[in-house]
């Protein structure tokens, strides 16, 4: 390592009181070695018991020492150097200018030894969903703790531990966006859901036993409307009054589960300014309240569908990097506005909509290329109609109905890139225009898989930080303007 | 531009003398080390060898006597010895990458491309890894994590270990605070 940009202290060790925090989290994880435990013990099989612990206990320490031996840390001037691993090793580098954060975690045994955990939190995507175990150092001193995180602090130029500024003077604004309860109520009916007869369903099936009948067999059913019987008869003399009523509880079950859902959650939902962004509150039970930093948004979609949209209803969502509700990284701060009320709260996050974008149409390789790839299925499923009508013709429809609506979103499919953003329309039913500011862009992929490449096109895969909302990116572009377009995108790194 | 001039233009480029994308695909990539061959070879034959052992233990076990016998002992070892021995030449053929000014640019793969660019400045923290197999052969992977949620984690493997740590050096110099 022959760098000079910065000094790397020496090497150190983590404290040797870590060893026994190892063990215990693999002794967590070895519960079926406590039932073995058990049995032995029950079958008294002592010498077998005794063997086992200490065999256990001898590896797992010896595991965990040879970790430890393996695992050394360099603070430097600039970054922190973690060496760690025993078969592979991995040398990995924090540079502290990519550091968002250092938490220092005390469990309560660590506080009796005075030590602590500290996290390094870098925004990486490594951790899956629980992003944040970047770089964590177990168990060290808690004073040296301390010094890590006020050196990396300084380097970023932040005072240690300031107060953040919260709350001053709380005038009440006039909000950016705010939904009456009508509002609410018709936004719950947008939010229409079935997902309630699935959760019926899984009910029935681990109570059904226990109430002595199961809606969800057909037994049920055949036995209470069997001919003869009084429902049975009913429903023949009604049929086509029975169905409608079918139909309409259905959709009285999907109206009443999207109305209450929305209404619990978006129940006086308001949208202000706050010092650094936008600050939302929402919840009839559950009240909310959120600020929604505009620095850490990092893109915008607004989603819409074929039928809020003939009533210019959309729904506009942000990702960012502030992940405030339960992990998630996309926060909805609009969930049905009208046009003008989009534009509204764009320009408060200072990101407008540029009036006339002058969209751009994709390949129908769009269209072809999934259409080649799904032939054979189609292909299958038409043999199968000889053999089993029902079921061939079901997957039959299904995938010519797949071709059709990615017929209709080709027609939607679009892209329009002004001086510093990335616009894509895309979808027929699950309607989508993502607005990315190009300074957002973490990387871009060029793929083509060998469909696309009879077809001469690409697709552009985007990364952008924050979760929630996934597949930035464009598809099915002709290759050569996909190789263009990525050189623009990335044009102000390069 | 419309479409149909988009599509024009693009078979114009096309019809000159080599396709745009073939040429810019491999211009300017540096491949990796022969060496990664081996790993790629070892590593599928850890998958190969016992699949193909398994499939004639069961061949012969289940199967005698059926129409199928003789089949999963044939066909599972050839689909080895293919995957063994030609996979790993074209594994390596297709994967390259190159450093340029202010990018990292990864390209792999044929049957599913992917050529990725990540600005040095979007790097978040590198690691150099070295398995078993890495080591064996002289080997070292390069793992370039960013704040993406699609592609987060760039992996550059079958680089020699100084190269890597090289590589880790000339990104880390580039990385800045950039927090617009």
């Amino acid at each position: 390592m022959n760098d000079s940009a910065t000094i790397l202290g020496p090497p150190e060790r983590l404290h040797p009181l870590s060893l026994l925090s190892s063990v215990a989290a693999s002794a967590k994880g070895m519960w079926s070695m406590f039932a073995a435990g058990g049995y032995f013990a029950v079958k008294g099989y002592w010498l077998l018991l005794v063997l086992m612990f200490v065999a256990f206990t001898a590896l797992s320490l010896g595991a965990a020492v040879l970790r430890w031996r393996n695992f050394t840390f360099q603070v430097g001037t600039r970054e922190i150097r973690i060496d760690s691993g025993i078969l592979s090793r991995t040398h990995r580098s924090i540079p502290f200018d990519r550091i968002q954060d250092v938490t220092i975690e005390q469990n309560p045994l660590w506080r009796l030894f005075d030590m602590a955990r500290v996290r390094f939190e870098t925004g990486g995507g490594s951790g899956g969903p629980q992003a944040g175990d970047d770089g964590a150092l177990a168990a060290i001193p808690l004073p040296r703790a301390a010094e890590i995180r006020d050196l990396v602090r300084a380097s970023r130029g932040l005072v240690p531990a300031a107060a953040a500024p919260e709350e001053a003077a709380v005038q009440e604004e006039a909000p950016v966006f705010a939904m009456d309860l009508r509002r609410v109520l018709l936004a719950g009916v947008f939010n229409f859901s079935l997902a309630v007869l699935g959760g019926l369903v899984g009910l029935s099936q681990t109570l059904g036993d226990a109430m002595g009948f199961d809606p969800f067999e057909d037994e049920f059913w055949e036995g209470l409307f069997a001919p003869g019987t009084p429902i049975g008869d009913f429903i023949r003399d009604n049929a086509a009054m029975t169905a409608l009523g079918g139909a309409l509880v259905l959709v009285l079950i999907g109206l009443g589960t999207g109305v209450l859902r929305t209404l619990l959650r978006d129940y006086g939902f308001r949208l202000t300014h706050a010092p650094t962004g936008l600050r939302r509150r929402r919840g009839l039970l559950t009240i909310t309240d959120v600020v929604l930093p505009a620095k850490r948004t990092q893109a915008a979609v607004i989603a819409t569908g074929p039928v809020r949209e003939r009533f210019g209803w959309s729904e506009l969502k942000l990702q960012s990097l502030a992940k405030e509700d339960g992990g998630k990284g996309d926060h909805v701060v609009a969930p049905l506005a009208q046009p003008e009320e989009v534009d509204t709260i764009l320009l408060a996050i200072g990101w407008p909509l540029p009036h006339v974008p002058q969209w751009r149409r994709v390949s129908f390789a769009y269209v072809s290329a999934f259409t080649l790839l799904l032939m054979p299925l189609l292909a299958v499923s038409l043999v199968a109609i000889a053999f089993a009508p029902l079921q061939g013709g079901i997957a039959a429809a299904v995938l010519v109905a797949a071709i059709a609506t990615r017929f209709l979103a080709w027609r939607r499919y679009a892209y329009a890139v002004d001086d510093s953003r990335l616009l894509v329309r895309s979808g027929w039913w699950r309607r989508r225009t993502r607005i990315l500011p190009v300074r957002n862009i973490q990387s871009v992929d060029y793929m083509q898989i060998f469909v696309d490449r009879w077809f001469g096109t690409a697709g552009l895969a985007i990364g952008v930080a924050g979760g929630g909302l996934t597949g930035h990116g464009i598809r099915a572009l002709p290759s050569e303007t996909a190789r263009q377009l990525r050189h623009r995108l990335l044009s102000r790194f390069a | 531009m419309t479409v149909d001039e988009e599509e024009s233009a693009d078979r114009e480029i096309a019809a000159g003398n080599t396709s745009p994308a073939e040429a810019d695909r491999f211009s300017g990539l540096t491949a990796v080390e022969p060496g990664y061959r081996h790993v790629l070879r070892a590593r599928l034959a850890v998958f190969w060898v016992p699949a193909s052992i398994i499939a004639i233990v069961l061949d012969q076990a289940l199967l005698a006597g059926t129409p199928f016998h003789a089949v999963p002992s044939t066909l599972v070892p050839l689909l080895a010895l293919v995957s063994i021995v030609v996979a790993p030449q074209r594994i390596y053929r297709r994967l390259g990458y190159a450093l340029h000014a202010n990018l990292l640019q990864v390209v792999r793969g044929w049957l599913v491309h992917v050529d990725t660019l990540v600005p040095f400045v979007r790097v978040q923290h590198i690691d150099v890894t070295r398995g078993p197999l890495d080591k064996a052969f002289g080997t070292a992977t390069l793992v370039v994590h960013t704040a993406g949620t699609h592609n987060s984690i760039v992996t550059l493997p079958g680089l020699a270990p100084e190269r890597a740590s090289s590589i880790r050096d000339e990104i880390r110099r580039h990385i800045r605070t950039d927090f617009e």
